[in-house]
């Protein structure tokens, strides 16, 4: 009995040392509609196996639709899995990544033996599946990764004895500048479509002699046309209470393009009052719309505007930071796991 | 000189008699020497009427390169432009009416986007429409960016122009050699010049694209203009006028010089 047991602790830290854990990357199937919080597992994914690592993207159905039609074929040539329908193979050094939407999925998982990781990039949904009064630590899940600091903050204030990481996004480097000029057309997100909707009709009620502005819902755009859809524009208007980071508005200004926003609930660190238009009052969005636009087309806008645009993109991951962050963050975790292993070995070996 | 670009700006006037005269006529030259980025010239086509030609002649243009040029023949807007443009010595050229201002960055912008988009020919303003009492009365040049209006977003084809005539030339710059291609601006034409211009030029593949920033301001209907005598003036125009001028646009620009038109009232 013990002799198996010391087999299989062996063969946990082989597969440690090696970095051929599996580490499960669960994503939602979004039927092929574009998703920001998807791009950001399937970019973890591929930058853990860039870098040796052995990653798994886990689904739930067999048939699922998958993102090559909106993010790239590349990131389909990543192993997937589905839970349903087949044994998965889950080992104590394999690696379960979940995001914080899943709370029932967490449930189900809870006994594995595996090393589990919520991924929370909208603290809003944290609470939505779990069960009042419970936590992730009920489900075996003492680890966290986000994507900023006042996300990390809040989550720490909620879910006591989970540490949690932050690995920022990064925004990809077909977002930039275009290389002729701007038109006159707004890009409009919210998580809403309905504030999206009321917001154009209010806008074109109010200011008639701006019909010729075309406003554009950036949904359900494939991340090509998204960044190329952005880079025609000479405003974005966000709206977006509950927002965990701000993609939409780092994207906008990494593309050249100011930004008009309610400030979300949690305030970003990266907010600040010279790199956009931010308002506490979502009905004055209108209002704010239609000055900038009066400015714009009359060339008034001060250029520190831009300057402090560029200011704050510059600040955010590169594709190889963020890449060096998801490699710190799983070899570090590996290591530990490693440590833990050895430790139950020796003493094994030390008991016989 | 780089902050100048090489065009010239072509301002025909009938008379000085017209109400306000002075206050408009400051402006407008204000508003090319108050240009961002400057122009090569103004030329001035004006009637030998005596009180226009002293003003004229008496007025300070500062640093501006003024070409002042007497026009003898009857007035007349077409061929007053057309005479000032064949006289002009710039690559570019731009109509101006002496009660209408340029914005002072539409040149700077012309400039910028004469280098990006080499293949446009004619650039045009968004007008702000005024009226007398220079109260806002809305946009010109605009719909071009209006959804499910053109192909192309910005630009003015024949297409559109057969749908929809609202479109102005004054303050659009234009090469000059345009009108060495394709003909001038026709002066039997009465209301519908500017349309068949631009019906013209579409229809020669020209590509006509709206720069979308303020860069002219027009008064519409100022008591004594074209457009004004056409609609309340001596010269107004019956329903069935403004039809046959329409009419007669969309039959004509298919030619580049002018041939006899002449509207018979039906009775």
């Amino acid at each position: 009995m013990e002799q198996n047991r010391i087999l299989k602790l062996q063969k946990s830290i082989e597969n440690l040392q090696s970095k051929s854990s599996r580490i499960y990357l669960f994503v939602q199937d979004t039927k092929g509609n574009p998703r920001a919080s998807v791009r950001y597992i399937y970019q973890m994914g591929m930058a853990l196996k860039n870098n040796g690592f052995n990653p798994i993207i886990l689904h739930e159905k067999p048939e699922y639709v998958g993102v090559a039609e909106w993010l790239g074929p590349e990131y389909m040539e990543l192993p997937h899995k589905p839970i349903e329908g087949q044994n998965l193979e889950i080992s104590p050094e394999d690696f379960l990544i979940i995001p914080e939407i899943f709370g029932f999925i967490m449930e189900q998982v809870k006994d594995l033996p595996c090393a589990k990781i919520v991924l929370c990039q909208a603290y809003d949904h944290m609470m939505e599946t779990l069960q009042p009064g419970f936590g992730w630590t009920n489900y075996g899940f003492y680890k966290c990764i986000t994507t900023s600091e006042f996300q990390k903050d809040y989550i720490s204030s909620i879910m006591r004895g989970v540490s949690t990481d932050v690995l920022p996004l990064y925004i990809d480097e077909k977002f930039k500048p275009t290389s002729t000029t701007q038109k006159p057309i707004v890009a409009v997100h919210s998580r809403d479509q309905r504030k999206t909707l009321n917001f154009i009709k209010s806008f074109y009620l109010k200011f008639p002699q701006y019909r010729w502005i075309t406003f554009r819902d950036m949904r359900g755009l494939t991340e090509d046309e998204f960044a190329n859809s952005l880079q025609e524009c000479f405003l974005s208007v966000w709206i977006d209470e509950t927002s965990g980071f701000g993609t939409f508005p780092m994207e906008s200004m990494k593309c050249g393009v100011p930004v008009i926003g309610k400030i979300p609930s949690l305030f970003p660190h990266w907010i600040n009052e010279d790199n956009g238009l931010w308002l506490s009052e979502e009905t004055k969005l209108t209002d704010f719309t239609a000055d900038f636009i009066q400015n714009w087309l009359e060339d008034n806008i001060k250029p520190e505007l831009y300057t402090e645009m560029e200011k704050t993109v510059s600040s955010l991951s590169s594709k190889e930071t963020f890449e060096t962050s998801v490699t710190k963050f799983f070899t570090d975790y590996l290591e530990t796991r490693y440590e833990s292993f050895n430790e139950q070995l020796t003493k094994l070996k030390t008991e016989e | 000189m780089e902050n100048t670009f090489n065009l010239s700006v072509i301002l025909p006037i009938k008379t000085a008699t017209a109400k306000d005269f002075d206050e408009f006529f400051e402006k407008a030259i204000k508003s090319v020497s108050e240009q961002q980025t400057s122009v090569n010239e103004l030329v001035i086509v004006h009637t030998d009427e005596e009180l226009l030609t002293k003003k004229i002649t008496e007025y300070d243009f500062g640093n501006l390169n003024v070409k002042k040029l007497v026009w003898s023949d009857e007035a007349n807007f077409a061929n007053q432009v057309n005479f000032g443009i064949s006289q002009s010595e710039s690559e570019w050229v731009s109509i101006l009416e002496f009660d209408d201002e340029y914005s002072s960055i539409w040149f700077k912008n012309v400039k910028k986007y004469s280098e990006i988009y080499k293949d446009v020919s004619a650039f045009l303003p968004i007008v702000i429409d005024v009226d007398e009492k220079g109260t806002f009365a809305g946009f010109t040049n605009e719909a071009t960016f209006a959804q499910n209006f053109s192909q192309e977003i910005g630009f003015l084809t024949n297409e559109t122009l057969q749908e929809y005539q609202n479109f102005q030339t004054s303050g659009m710059a234009f090469k000059k050699s345009l009108v060495n291609d394709f003909g001038g601006i026709k002066s039997n034409f009465k209301l519908t010049f500017v349309y068949e211009f631009l019906l013209r030029l579409t229809f020669n593949s020209v590509r006509v694209m709206t720069i979308p920033k303020i860069g002219y301001k027009h008064i519409n209907l100022r008591e004594g203009s074209i457009f004004w005598n056409h609609k309340y003036g001596a010269d107004k125009l019956s329903e069935n006028e403004v039809k046959f001028w329409i009419d007669s646009a969309k039959k004509e620009y298919f030619f580049a010089d002018e041939r006899p038109l002449n509207y018979e009232p039906q009775v």
